[in-house]
């Protein structure tokens, strides 16, 4: 009897402990996703971006890009000038990204068409110009939508990393994400998505990233899907942050205007 | 004295400008842009002519700083069987102030939220030297317009365009397969003494537009007082006396003052861009067989609207539009029907990361059933090299689109952009 009373209470204090832990590291599994969604950042900048498309033979295709953004809280405004290839050179993209479940508002500015269209948002997993990015990857996840883990913590290019996985709560684009991210930067250095069977499909390295003003910024960016053996590789130059955009950056007139 | 003050202030400000670029102007560098093309297309129908042969050379010139810039748009078509056609598509000077930007000069003035279609969007005449096969920036005409447009508030747009001459659509050739069909009843003189517009202020065109951009919505509200870019036909019989039958006709083409206003909305539902545009012409003219009617002529009002959806799903896009035109206050001697309808569907598709892309779009024509349907594919080998290749197939045997159906044709494009 004592036997059997012993084992329930070593039983009882196991399954206790166990789900005492699992809580704890819930929590700090969700802690650390929060921490990397509300990174500071800035409150306006500008830079260009490079980005260059390699495919399967390494061949390769540039994009430049001049991209304002500028975060009023609830709403983050960003409007992008293509200063190359010739063929879209001109055309312009303003994107207004809510906090909340709204979608995005887009229009579409092209110089042929000499008009600003309203643009349909609803496809976040689509290719962002063709690139291996996709809308959805280019902005802030709201960490509320998935589930959280902390699988381990890790050193990863000299830095101590904690490795989180994150599932959907909804079906999205991926079945889940493992993001190896900087303690106390709050920056992932390494993601891994995983497509709807489980198998990886995409893998996004950080490659360099600086301190400006007070703000971690990731400068440079290769996403690689894995299964197609084509990557997308993303330089920020010319970097300028809280310079006090106006908010006639963001209007149909702007992009109307151009750089 | 009022007006040299006006004078001397509008001299005050454009100096200002001025002066302020002079600082810019060494910033801004002078960007050269353009495309080489060669278009060649093929009717389908034996002995299989070659509908177009033609080589493009397109520069773009641009200088902009913060206070002024100006833009220059040459071309050229060089033809094989039709004479060669150099021109400026656009020249003008922009001047931007801080709620204020003028552009004055050559330029399209493109409005509206149609694809295709031009219902408010009637600034800029069109050039149909070859039916609609042009892409829509070559279609429109530039016109010598003075735009000012002012800017209350980030969000709202007042814009007042001013043409002090009237140009007329182009239409195609004689003897060109494009040529519309018309048909009479007697044997016809063309008197063409009428046709020209005096270039003078009183016969300038004025329009107004006030925006409103928001994030639920885009809607504008617009007026104009043109000219319609399509000559009326006043149509004067010669009865032939002895018989009292009708021995000829005699056509004098002749364009018409046009008032209109509209309005033009966009917005998004649930991922669905729902956007139309509508237009009210007042006292439009219509070919009539009333035979009290005088040349042939009545003047009656016009609705034309077109409501449209867009959806992106994954890499394809999907376009559809509803377009009508209804005559107010019908009588059954006017030629035109009092209902016409007609819908456009566009369906894109991007492959292998942008390097192709496929697309189909159609006007159709309900009322006749017919049809014109453009399919295609681009192909982009290398940034900023594309090669098109298409056909353009008319189906049905009357209509807008039915009366080409001898025109089928399959066409490449080769362009490089610089």
């Amino acid at each position: 009897m004592k036997t059997i009373k012993f084992k329930a209470r070593v039983i009882a204090i196991a399954l206790i402990s166990a789900f005492g832990i699992s809580e704890v590291t819930a929590q700090s599994a969700d802690e650390i996703a929060k921490k990397v969604y509300n990174r500071t950042t800035a409150k306006d900048g500008e830079s260009d971006m490079t980005m260059k498309l390699v495919n399967s033979k390494g061949e390769t295709r540039t994009r430049l890009i001049h991209q304002f953004f500028k975060d009023y809280g609830t709403v983050e405004k960003k409007t992008m000038f293509f200063k190359s290839p010739a063929d879209v050179k001109n055309t312009a993209f303003m994107n207004w990204t809510y906090d909340d479940d709204k979608d995005d508002d887009q229009w579409l500015y092209l110089p042929a068409l000499k008009k600003v269209k309203r643009i349909s948002s609803s496809s976040k997993d689509n290719a962002f110009m063709g690139s291996d990015f996709t809308y959805e990857d280019m902005e802030k996840r709201n960490p509320n939508k998935d589930t959280h883990k902390l699988l381990r913590t890790v050193k990863y290019k000299n830095e101590t990393c904690y490795v989180i996985e994150s599932t959907p709560k909804e079906e999205g684009q991926y079945a889940k994400r493992i993001a190896w991210v900087i303690k106390d930067k709050w920056i992932p250095l390494k993601i891994e998505f995983y497509d709807e069977d489980v198998e990886l499909l995409k893998v996004l390295t950080i490659t360099d990233y600086k301190k400006i003003k007070d703000y971690w910024i990731i400068v440079n960016q290769e996403m690689k899907n894995v299964q197609k053996n084509h990557k997308t590789i993303i330089t920020l130059s010319n970097i300028k942050v809280d310079i006090g955009l106006g908010d006639t950056r963001f209007t149909q007139r702007a992009m109307q205007r151009g750089l | 004295m009022r007006t040299s003050k006006y004078i001397i202030s509008l001299l005050l400000l454009l100096s200002s400008l001025f002066s302020f670029s002079q600082e810019e102007e060494e910033k801004a560098p002078l960007e050269i842009n353009g495309y080489v093309r060669n278009y060649t297309g093929v009717l389908l129908e034996p002995p299989n002519d070659f509908s177009i042969i033609q080589n493009t050379l397109n520069l773009e010139f641009k200088m902009q700083t913060d206070k002024i810039g100006f833009y220059a748009n040459p071309f050229v078509y060089q033809y094989e069987n039709r004479a060669n056609i150099f021109d400026v598509r656009e020249l003008y000077i922009d001047l931007f102030t801080k709620k204020v930007d003028f552009r004055i000069g050559r330029q399209q003035v493109i409005w509206g939220q149609a694809d295709g279609v031009f219902i408010t969007d009637i600034v800029s005449p069109k050039n149909l030297t070859d039916f609609l096969l042009w892409d829509f920036n070559e279609i429109r005409i530039g016109v010598n317009v003075i735009k000012t447009k002012y800017y209350p508030h980030d969000d709202h747009e007042i814009e007042l365009v001013l043409i002090p001459s009237f140009t007329p659509t182009i239409s195609p050739e004689e003897g060109s397969i494009w040529r519309p069909e018309m048909s009479f009843p007697a044997p016809v003189i063309f008197d063409y003494s009428k046709q020209d517009v005096p270039v003078n202020l009183e016969n300038g065109e004025a329009f107004g537009r006030y925006s409103i951009s928001k994030s639920a919505f885009d809607v504008q509200l617009m007026g104009g007082y043109t000219w319609n870019d399509d000559p009326s036909m006043h149509i004067t019989k010669e009865i032939d006396t002895s018989t009292m039958e009708l021995s000829g006709l005699t056509v004098t083409p002749e364009h018409h003052r046009l008032y209109l206003s509209g309005l033009s909305f966009n917005t998004d539902i649930k991922g669905f861009i729902l956007r139309g545009e509508g237009a009210y012409y007042f006292d439009k003219y219509f070919q009539t067989e009333n035979p009290k009617a005088t040349d042939a002529l009545t003047q009656k009002d016009e609705l034309n609207y077109v409501v449209g959806l867009d959806k992106t799903i994954g890499d394809w896009k999907i376009s559809g539009q509803f377009i009508q035109t209804i005559i107010i206050e019908y009588d059954d001697f006017i030629q035109d029907d009092e209902v016409r309808n007609m819908a456009t569907l566009m369906v894109n598709r991007t492959l292998f990361r942008e390097k192709v892309r496929l697309e189909l779009f159609t006007y159709y024509g309900i009322d006749n059933e017919d049809a014109f349907v453009r399919l295609r594919g681009f192909y982009f080998p290398k940034d900023a090299i594309s090669i098109e290749l298409g056909g353009n197939v008319f189906l049905g045997t009357t209509g807008l689109f039915g009366q080409y159906y001898q025109n089928n044709m399959l066409y490449a494009k080769v362009k490089y952009n610089f």
